[in-house]
Order: structure tokens, then sequence, then C-alpha cells
């Protein structure tokens, strides 16, 4: 069986954004980058899924960016994957995703992959929607929001996570994409056996040019700071004085501690 | 301008958020369709048109087959945007009509401004402005950004019906783990999020919970951390609550949160960090570290 | 009278053939159960531990006579001391007699045993007797009737102790016999100078000559036995000690306190990290089990283990020699458990105070090892949280990098970026950058240095973790790729010498970081604010203050940096009530090992022991020199409810308070 996951560095969310020079996106100086955090779960849920299948899967990760990226692809070669594709773009954070799944879909399309897993969204752009765009370009069924995953003789199920901690569970036939959600697993710290094997395993350098063919559907025309709400207090100081003025604030504003 | 907004029919229920369609299209000044797979034994309060499958032969998850009604709609109505809410059922269904048209889709979006777009993304710290360049848009729009409209009414019903085979099978639902807390009843309610550091400092939020007489709640990354139950989960996985009395201590402010919470009457946000997104909704951000403030109020309240 | 004596006496010379052949049997015996252990010890990897021979055989004999480490503790330590020392007089007294009689005599035919030495002779032994007895009854009294919490009572000691007894015993009889015989009437003036053979010998007084004859007889072969059964004992059972805890001071490292190995990353063939097995272990590692003589001076200073957590030092030093013993293939880690080996804060103290040189504390790195690098195993969620922080942001707070110098702003401080000719580098740590009560001790730090007219340079934002707890975790990998990254910046600066406030990266730049190539004077302000005062570059306006001193583990025993501490807090006005652990005795914050970044979920809080063991000294304020034992004392002292009675500030803080303007 043959098995894709589709991974994004994105930047530590902990960073201070600022915009960059054309003002429609960060500007990556003083950013540190990890792999999105919902890609994690989809590795971990990969490299499980070929883990059980053993011999004769082959597990590739894919991510597209600039050098950096191959940063997060090595941890998930790491993980447990096979080899990787590294679709290098030094361009990648302007292209919308549309054309990131587009590029996906070229690069997977004549592969034959049973099964592909990305994550539910980025922890950046956040739109959740190039998973599922890469399946309806490729003619896969597909779901999102997994927190469950089994595979059996070639069904998958799957339990998607519904609003008020419902679960709601489907089940589809390979080959097939799913979108992954927090706490579908525990992804795995690699260990150094793995992570000097993975120093060996291939890399496949891919330039962009080679699989984009369609332009962007949308455009950002900004990238910004929220404006400042107005009407909301900011309380800085000695905890002391802070406790007395938010007492002060709970007897007038609100009924409590009347 | 036309929309053609698709609501959202869940466990037999027509869902609310289905009205913040029909916000988002006021604040767009655009004319609405509505589609709906759903029962005419629940019809939205609204007087327009709406394209109306039967969910009991659709199902109400089955997006292949919730993919070509939707279509349909999109033949015979030509709107500009397709509409629907970021939730569950939304993010999944989307991009699938939005592959199918080649339209541009914008994903979560809290407010309009200018002809584009507002998204939140880095976690909720950032905004972008989108504008699609494709002559039909679909757009999610982000649960609670848009106000609730019901403009009262009788639908003018337009049957749908397609068939064909689903490449997946809904197979049903799981209900959630019990809950032993109501917290969508409770008046006051105090949050621990992850800057409290650990789980022993919970007790000293659910000190400060019973000092008020309120309930204690938590957000998603505590409740996964194994620090809280998950019956405490404020957010879009956990429970939505409006009491009189919000205090967050230590959380950030994720979307999903807030999400959750930001009906609240009177918000109060703890958090070390004075830019953290949660300032955005609270009426009173203490910049404070979470494990001094909150033992010092509890000590003040409880006098 | 002649002043000498028969020796074989009423034995006859015709013992001495039997003699010697049996003793050649007990030699053959010990030898032969010692090489027996061989193959177990073998089992380890290789170590050299034979280098530089000449100085281990002078350590070795410096050590285990002058029984130095056996004294550090007054309690068994003395009696032990004392009887050991008794013992070696006896034994040489035995030898001397066997020279005297099969060479002395026979060859030179020369009598050593006469004389005035030979009344020396008598009295030092005889005393030497009446020691030994004392000694070994207080021992006995200790071990049985005292019986010290977690000192076990194994079947060995019932074994030595009856035969040392016997021996010693015997001994007395056989004096008393023969002087009863061939003394006490006869020569009673030489008989005053074996005391204790007079008293025993009055027992034979009412004896008949000729069963006193046949009594002495038989008491010299018994005694004669027991001593053999004393020497073919010895590789059996715990009196091996008199054998392998000497050697082990051949044995032990000459390489810094603190020393770990580093893993050759570039070696591919590895496949094996760390210690899971007695294999993966190295020889001196499973021979230190038998070094080991449960003396238990390593437990009962242990903080993990007086805070009941799972963790006895030298429980684990027995479970290894267990398993190479009888189980060689045993799963090493699952015996002694993943809850002991997290608990170890690696303070150093059992090491530290062992008389016998085993090392502790690699044992526990090398099966932390196994746990990180091979299971991808954490101590609990929050460690592995911290641990991808570091791998992120390089630090465990998980805080933006960049913000890394930003508690600088408005310092006299300057950026290495931007200018790298400075007087030092002021490598900061995770700590007093990023943690707002240890931000004040950098400060403090820079307005020290201001005032003594140093410049300091920080590499701010370009400064990661000095990898120290993820090393001491077990985390080698990313320990080595956050230090490289680190060194490669040092030494891309030309950086001339380095200060540090923290003595986790203080031990690790000065010494873990020349393995991996770095070469450059490395400092802990405690030292360095020393050197400002005598050199006269900063003075201070003493300003009194009662307060009580905490010797953290990596300043204290790692580096015996205890006196500068103090004699800077004196400068500064201060009077000292040094608890009882103090110096090298010191006792553990909790937070090292990697620990800081752990939660402490097993048996009570070592910082609450701490923070009551300053309470007690009266002192209204305790000063520390470390940014782990300031937070862990400040939660300690909210958490054991010393609030109010005791503060605790940093050195650095004390100091820039009385700077003479």
């Amino acid at each position: 069986m043959k098995l894709l996951v589709c991974i994004k560095q994105v930047p530590d969310l902990e960073s201070r954004f600022k915009p960059d020079a054309a003002g429609v996106w960060y500007n990556e100086t003083d950013l540190a980058f990890r792999m999105n955090e919902y890609d994690e779960y989809a590795v971990e849920q990969a490299v499980q899924l070929r883990e059980k299948l053993g011999e004769g899967t082959e597990l590739t990760v894919l991510s597209i960016g600039p050098d950096r990226v191959v940063e997060a692809v090595k941890k998930a070669l790491a993980m447990g994957c096979d080899n990787a594709v590294h679709i290098q773009d030094t361009a990648a954070s302007s292209k919308d995703p549309w054309q990131i799944a587009s590029i996906i879909a070229a690069y997977a399309k004549d592969k034959g992959f049973d099964i592909i897993f990305t994550g539910m969204q980025s922890q950046d752009r956040g739109s959740a929607q190039v998973g599922v765009t890469v399946a309806e370009q490729l003619g896969y069924p597909s779901t999102t929001t997994i927190v469950g995953f089994d595979f059996d003789n070639g069904t998958i199920t799957a339990k998607r996570e519904l609003e008020g901690g419902i679960k709601g569970i489907v089940t589809m036939k390979t080959p097939a994409l799913v979108t992954c959600q927090l706490g579908l697993n525990i992804p795995r710290y690699p260990t150094l056996p793995n992570i000097m094997k993975a120093k060996k395993k291939e890399i496949t350098a891919i330039p962009v040019a080679d699989l984009l063919s369609t332009d962007a559907l949308a455009t950002t025309t900004s990238f910004h700071p929220p404006a400042k709400k107005g009407g909301g207090i900011v309380l800085e100081g000695d905890v002391g004085d802070l406790v007395e003025k938010v007492i002060a604030l709970l007897k007038d504003k609100t009924a409590v501690l009347r | 301008m036309k929309t053609l907004l698709i609501g959202e029919y869940r466990e037999g229920k027509l869902l609310d958020s289905t009205y913040e369609l029909l916000g988002f299209a006021a604040q767009l000044g655009a004319e609405t369709a509505l589609l709906l797979v759903g029962s005419d034994a629940q019809l939205p309060a609204y007087g327009g048109t709406l394209y109306l499958a039967d969910v009991a032969s659709c199902g109400e998850y089955n997006p292949d087959l919730h993919k070509k009604l939707i279509l349909e709609a999109v033949q015979k109505e030509n709107p500009d945007y397709i509409v629907f809410v970021h939730s569950s059922y939304g993010w999944d269904l989307a991009p699938r009509v939005a592959a199918a048209l080649k339209a541009a889709q914008v994903s979560e979006v809290i407010a309009v401004a200018d002809g584009a777009f507002e998204v939140g993304c880095c976690n909720a710290k950032m905004r972008r402005s989108v504008k699609p360049a494709t002559a039909k848009a679909v757009v999610t729009i982000q649960a609670g950004a848009f106000p609730v409209l019901q403009p009262g009414g009788s639908p003018d019903v337009r049957k749908l019906s397609a068939d064909g085979g689903s490449s997946l099978q809904f197979v049903g639902y799981e209900a959630a783990e019990k809950k032993d807390v109501d917290l969508g009843k409770a008046e006051i309610i105090v949050s621990a999020g992850r800057g409290i550091g650990k789980k022993d400092n919970v007790p000293v939020i659910h000190a400060l919970a019973k000092a008020l007489g309120g309930e204690l709640g938590a957000s998603r990354p505590v409740v996964d951390a194994g620090w809280v139950e998950h019956s405490h989960q404020v957010g879009t996985t956990g429970q939505t609550v409006s009491p009189k009395l919000y205090i967050a201590c230590g959380i950030s402010g994720a979307i999903q949160h807030l999400a959750g919470m930001k009906k609240s009457d009177f918000i109060i946000a703890i958090n070390k960090d004075k830019d953290a997104p949660i300032g955005e909704i609270a009426d009173v951000l203490v910049v404070a570290d979470v494990m001094q403030f909150v033992p010092a109020l509890t000590a003040k309240v409880a006098r | 009278m002649e002043v000498t004596r028969q020796i074989y006496w009423n034995v006859g010379h015709g013992v001495v053939i039997p003699m010697y052949i049996l003793a050649g049997a007990a030699f053959g015996v010990l030898a032969w159960g010692f090489w027996q252990r061989l193959p177990i010890w073998r089992q380890g990897k290789a170590l050299d531990r034979f280098d530089r021979y000449d100085e281990r055989i002078k350590k070795m004999i410096a050590e285990v006579f002058s029984q130095s480490k056996i004294f550090r503790v007054t309690d068994g330590g003395v009696f032990h001391s004392i009887f050991f020392w008794s013992f070696l007089i006896l034994f040489a007294g035995t030898m001397m007699v066997m020279f005297q009689a099969d060479f002395f005599t026979p060859v030179l035919q020369v009598n050593i045993l006469s004389g005035e030495f030979y009344k020396a002779f008598s009295l030092v032994l005889d005393i030497a007797g009446i020691l030994a007895l004392v000694m070994l009854a207080g021992l006995f009294i200790r071990r049985f009737v005292v019986q010290p919490k977690g000192l076990e009572i194994v079947k060995d000691d019932y074994i030595v102790l009856q035969l040392l007894f016997a021996i010693l015993i015997t001994g007395f009889l056989i004096e008393g016999a023969r002087m009863a015989a061939t003394e006490l009437q006869q020569n009673p003036a030489l008989a005053l100078f074996s005391p204790g053979g007079l008293l025993v010998g009055q027992l034979f007084t009412t004896m008949t000559p000729g069963t006193l004859l046949v009594t002495h007889k038989i008491l010299w072969w018994l005694h004669f036995v027991l001593v053999l059964g004393f020497f073919c004992a010895i590789p059996y059972t715990k009196l091996r000690h008199i054998f392998t805890t000497s050697v082990n001071a051949f044995f032990a490292p000459f390489e810094a306190k603190g020393s770990i190995a580093t893993i050759n990353m570039e070696d591919d063939t590895v496949e094996q990290f760390g210690a899971a097995a007695i294999a993966d272990l190295t020889w001196k590692d499973i021979f230190d089990a038998d070094a080991c003589t449960s003396c238990k001076r390593c437990q009962d200073r242990c903080p993990a283990y007086a805070t009941d957590k799972p963790l006895s030092p030298m429980k684990i030093v027995k479970q290894i020699g267990e398993l190479a013993e009888g189980n060689p293939t045993g799963n090493l880690i699952e015996t002694v458990s993943q809850d002991a080996l997290w608990a170890c804060t690696t303070c150093r103290a059992c090491q530290d105070i062992c008389p016998a040189n085993i090392e502790h504390v690699n044992k526990i790195l090398e099966m932390r090892r196994n746990l990180t690098l091979m299971e991808g195993a954490f101590p609990g969620d929050e460690v592995r949280t911290a641990i991808s922080n570091i791998e992120v942001n390089g630090n465990p707070f998980g805080l933006a990098y960049a913000s890394r110098g930003d508690w600088a702003d408005g310092l006299p401080v300057t950026l290495m970026e931007q200018d790298s000719d400075v007087d030092i580098l002021y490598f900061v740590g995770c700590y007093a950058s990023f943690d707002k009560r240890n931000q004040a001790v950098a400060r403090n730090f820079i307005t020290i240095c201001a005032a003594a007219g140093v410049k300091v340079g920080i590499l701010g934002k370009e400064e990661k973790c000095c990898g120290e707890p993820p090393r001491k975790l077990g985390n080698e990998y990313l320990y080595q790729m956050t230090a490289n990254e680190n060194i490669e910046l040092i030494k891309a600066y030309g950086v001339k010498k380095i200060v540090t406030t923290c003595p986790h990266c203080f031990n690790t730049l000065a010494r873990d970081y020349k393995d991996l190539g770095l070469d450059v004077p490395v400092e802990h302000y405690s030292t360095y604010i020393n050197t400002l005062l005598d050199s006269d570059r900063l003075t201070l306006t003493p300003e009194p203050f009662n307060f009580t001193y905490h010797d953290s583990c990596y300043i204290g025993r790692y580096m015996d940096i205890i006196k500068q501490p103090r004699a800077i807090l004196a400068q500064a006005g201060g009077s000292i009530t040094d608890m009882d652990k103090s110096g090298c005795d010191s006792f553990c914050c909790s937070a090292g090992g990697g620990r800081i970044i752990a939660e402490e979920k097993l048996g009570t809080k070592i910082s609450e022991a701490r923070i009551k063991m300053a309470t007690d000294t009266g002192a209204p304020l305790l000063v520390s020199n470390c940014p782990f034992c300031l937070t862990m004392f400040e939660d300690g002292i909210k958490t054991g409810g010393a609030e109010g009675q005791l503060q605790v500030r940093d050195l650095a803080e004390i100091v820039a308070e009385r700077i003479t303007a």
C-alpha cells in the first residue's frame, strides 16, 4: 500500500507577528518554525498505519516551501515515514489554498496513493481547505476533523469530532483522504536511532514550477493586527491594586458581590 | 449581489447558526436564498426561497450528495456567494462545492470591510483581508461572528432531490461524554487555561469559582492534558456558555474557546500577555501572573 | 629472662608445613573466588581505568590506609576506621611472627622479636586487639541493637561478625593460654606489656599444665582454621570489600566531577544508546556492585529518598550487581523502575559521600539515555512540552526566542551581534532571560559589572538553552544540537571569557562543552565577583544582615566553590548561620538533573524540606546562587508556609545593593 502525508511548516505561535514588506503576510525574521500541530497527528496516524501494515507499505511525507521546511520533513522521517518529497517553493506562503492543493494533486495523481493524511488546517492561515480540495481534485472520497481512525481490509472507519463533543462515525473505501484533528493520537517523540536512520532516507526535491499550473483564486490584500477593541480596559500593575480594581468593577458592572 | 446560504440540520434539529448566515447576508447587503437538507416539519422562520432536500433520504452527513444538491441550487439561483457556517459540516462541505465550481473560497470570515472579507489567522492573533478573484465565491463564516437574524415568515419551498451513490457512509453519532456539570446554566464561570501552569494549580481557579458562587470551566488544552474533566470544557467541542460573568484565567483566546464564551455578559481575562487574543473580547484584561492574582482575588472575595 | 617469645611453642615446628599447605589452599580459594567473578564484571563494556597507574596506586594506598572517606561520617565511620587499623596491625604482627619464624631465624639467625622491640610489639598488638574487639562490639551494637533506619541485615553480616569475633577472641585466648604457661609466673614484668593476654591468662591459671597445653593447641588450630575460613570467605561474602572497595579507589575516575560520556553522533554503526541491560553498562558499573558494602551513606543523603521517592542510589547499585550475577539479560530499567530513575536530581550527594568510590550518577544517566533516546519516554507530558519548546524556541518556556535579550533593554549591555569586543560574554541562560524573578538576578549582575567597569556582552536572541536539562534527562541529541549552535557562535565572536549566573550553564560550558570543542575560560559569578572584589575593581559598603546560605549542588559539590560566595557575603556585611547540611553536605533544592522542567508528583517536596532546614537556623534570609534554587525556594516558601518567616534572595541582589557609590 502507498500512503502519503502532507505537512506544512508554520511559525511557532508564541512569536510576535509583523506584516512583511508587501503587507500581505507575516515577516519571517525572528520567527521560529515547527511542524503544523495538526500535521503531527496526521504523521503519527500515518506512521501507526504503516507499522500495522508492515512489509510492502510505503509512506511518503510531502511539504511545500523553501529550504527551511526540510527540517519539518526530517522530523516526519524520524517519526517513521519512509521517504519524502520537498516541493521547493520560496514563495509558498503567497499561494492560495487552491494552488497548494493543485500542486499536491499534480504530484499525487499518478502515484496511486491509497490513503492520504493531512492536518485539518494550518495554524497560521487556518483555512481548512487544502485537504478536501486535494481529494476533490483527485476524485478521492474524504472526510475531515477525525479523532478516531481505523483501517481494515480496504475500508477506513473514521470518527469525526463535531460541536458539543459529539462524534460522527463515517466509513469509506480506499483510495481516500482524511484530515486530522488534535487529539487523534499521541504523536511519538522520535528516538535517536530513528533520527539517524532518517538522515539516510531519500528526500526528492521538485521545483514547484514543475507542478503548478493554476493561478490563485483569491488574493490576500492585507495582513494586519486586529484593530484594538474599544471599551475593553487593560489593567496592569501591582497585584494588590489589581485585585482592588477588579472587585470595584465587579461591584459596579455586574451583580456579583453586591 | 446574491447569496445562497447553506443551513445546517443536525440530530433532527435545524441549527440556530442558520440564522447567522442571514445576518451575514444582511451585512453584505445581499439578496438571499437558503438551502437546507432538512425536514418540512422544521422550516426556518424565513420568507425567501428555500431549496429543501429531505434529510431522511439524503442523510445529515453525506457530502457527495449535499454537494450535488448545492450545485443544483447554484445552477438555478446563480448566486455570487455560496455561504456556509464554518462548522464541522460547513468546513467539510464548502471546499467540495468550491472545487466543483472552481470558485475561490474564503474561510471563517469574521467581518466584511471595504469589499474584502476579514478572517483571523495565526491563532487569532492577526487578521487577513481576502478578496476572491472568481465570479462566484464560497464563503464560510465564523460561528457567532455575525448576528442572528430571524426575518420571520414562511419560506417559498423548492424541493430538491438528488441521487447517486455516495463515496462514504455515515454510520451514526456517538454521544458526547456525560456532563456532570451543565455550564450552560451557570451564571458565573471561572475558567482555567494553559497559563495556570500545571494541574496542581487547578484548585486555585476552582477556589475562585466557588468563592464567587460559580462553576469551573476549562479550555481545550487543559482538558486534553488531563488537568480538568471534559465536562468543564468551554468551546466549540465543549459547551457554549453565556453566563453573566466569565473569568478566563491564563486563557490566550483561541477561536474555538472564544466561540464558546463570547456571548458572556461581562468578561474578565487574566493573562500575563497584554496582547493575548482574549483581550479582543474581554471587558477587562488584567495583565498579571494568574497564580499570583487569582489567590489574592479569592482571598478578598471570600471576606 | 630473655625478652622474646618462643614461636610455635607447644604446637611445634611440625605445624609449619601443613600450615603453609593449608594456607596456600585457602589463598587458592580466595584467588579462585575472585577469578570466578571476573566474567561477571567483564559483561560490561570496556573502560580504561588503568591509565596513569602510578597515580592510581598512590591514591588507593592513601585512601585505604588513611580511611579518609570512611571518617567523613562519624556514625560507624570511627568504629570501622579504628577497627581497620587495629586489625591491620594484628595482621601485620602475625606476619612478622611468620617472617621471624620462617625467615629471620632459620636464614639470618636474627631475632627481631626480642628486647625492647618485642615489648613494644607486644603492647601495640595487644592494644590493637583490644581496640579491635571494642570497635567490633560497637559495630555489632550499631547493626543489631541500634538498628539505624535503612541498614539492612543480611546473612553475610552474621557470618562476618561471628567470624571476626571468633578470630579476635581465640587470638586472645591463645595468648592468655601461652602466657599462663610461660610468662605470667616466669616473666611477670614482660607480661605487663600484653595487658589483654595478661587478663585473659587469668582464666587459665587454675588449669593443670597438661590440660593447658592441650587447650592451647586446640585454640591455636581453631584460630588457624578460622583465619583460613576468613580468607576463603572473602570473595563469597561482604568481606570481599577488603579487596574490591580498596581497589575501587584505584579505579576512580580522573575526569572532572560530573563528566559524562559524550555520544559520538557521527557513528552510524551504533544502534543502542544508553543502558537497558547489563551489557550496556561498563565493567566498572558492575564492579561497583562488588565494591558496595551497603553502608547506605548514599541513600541517607539522597534528597529523593528522604522525601519518599522510590529512588535509592544504593539499591540501584545492588540491583545492577544482582542482575549481573543472576540474570544478565534481564531488563535493567524495569528492575530499577522508571519512577526511581526520573526522581534523581543528579545532586551527587551519593557519589560524594561514598567511601567506596562508586559512581552512582552516570549509571542513572545512562539508563535515562536509553529511555529518552531509544523509547522517546518522558517523566511527564510537561517535560515533553518543555523539550519541544527547547527544540523550537531554544528555551523550555516556549517563549519567542526573539525576545530572549529583552530583559537587557536599557541596560549597559552590548549585543555581541553589534559589537563583539567585550570583556566578558555573559551567558545568561533560559531562566535569567525569561523568568521574571530571575531577570532581577541578571539585571543585578549587570549593575555589578558596570560598577566594576567590565564591558559585558550577551548573545541576546542568538543565545540558546545550554542544553543541560535535556542532557541530564538523557536527551544527548538535543543537548549536542543546541550546544553546537552556541559553540559555533561563541567561537565566531572570538569570545575570550564567559561568565554565567547559572551553575548548570557554568558546569556545561566549562566542562561538557570541552568535548564539543569549546575551550574558553568559563567562570561562575560567585568566583568572578570575588575576583572583582579582590582586585579592588569593586568595593562594597557592608550593610549588616543575618542569613543562611544554600550551597547549590552544581557549585558546591560539583565545583568545590564553597568559600568564595561566603567571603563575598561576609564582605557585604552578612552574618551567616550555616545549616547542618551545608558545603559539600548541602541538600538539593530538587531542580537538578533536568527536573526543573518536571513536576514533582511523588512523595513530599524536596524544596519544602530544604526550606525547613533554612527556617530551623532562625535566619530570616536564605541566600542562593542558582536560578533553579531561587525558583524552587520561592515556591517552597509559599507551599511550605514559611511566607513572612523566610525570604530568599540571590547573591547578586545582595551584592548589587551594597556597591560603594
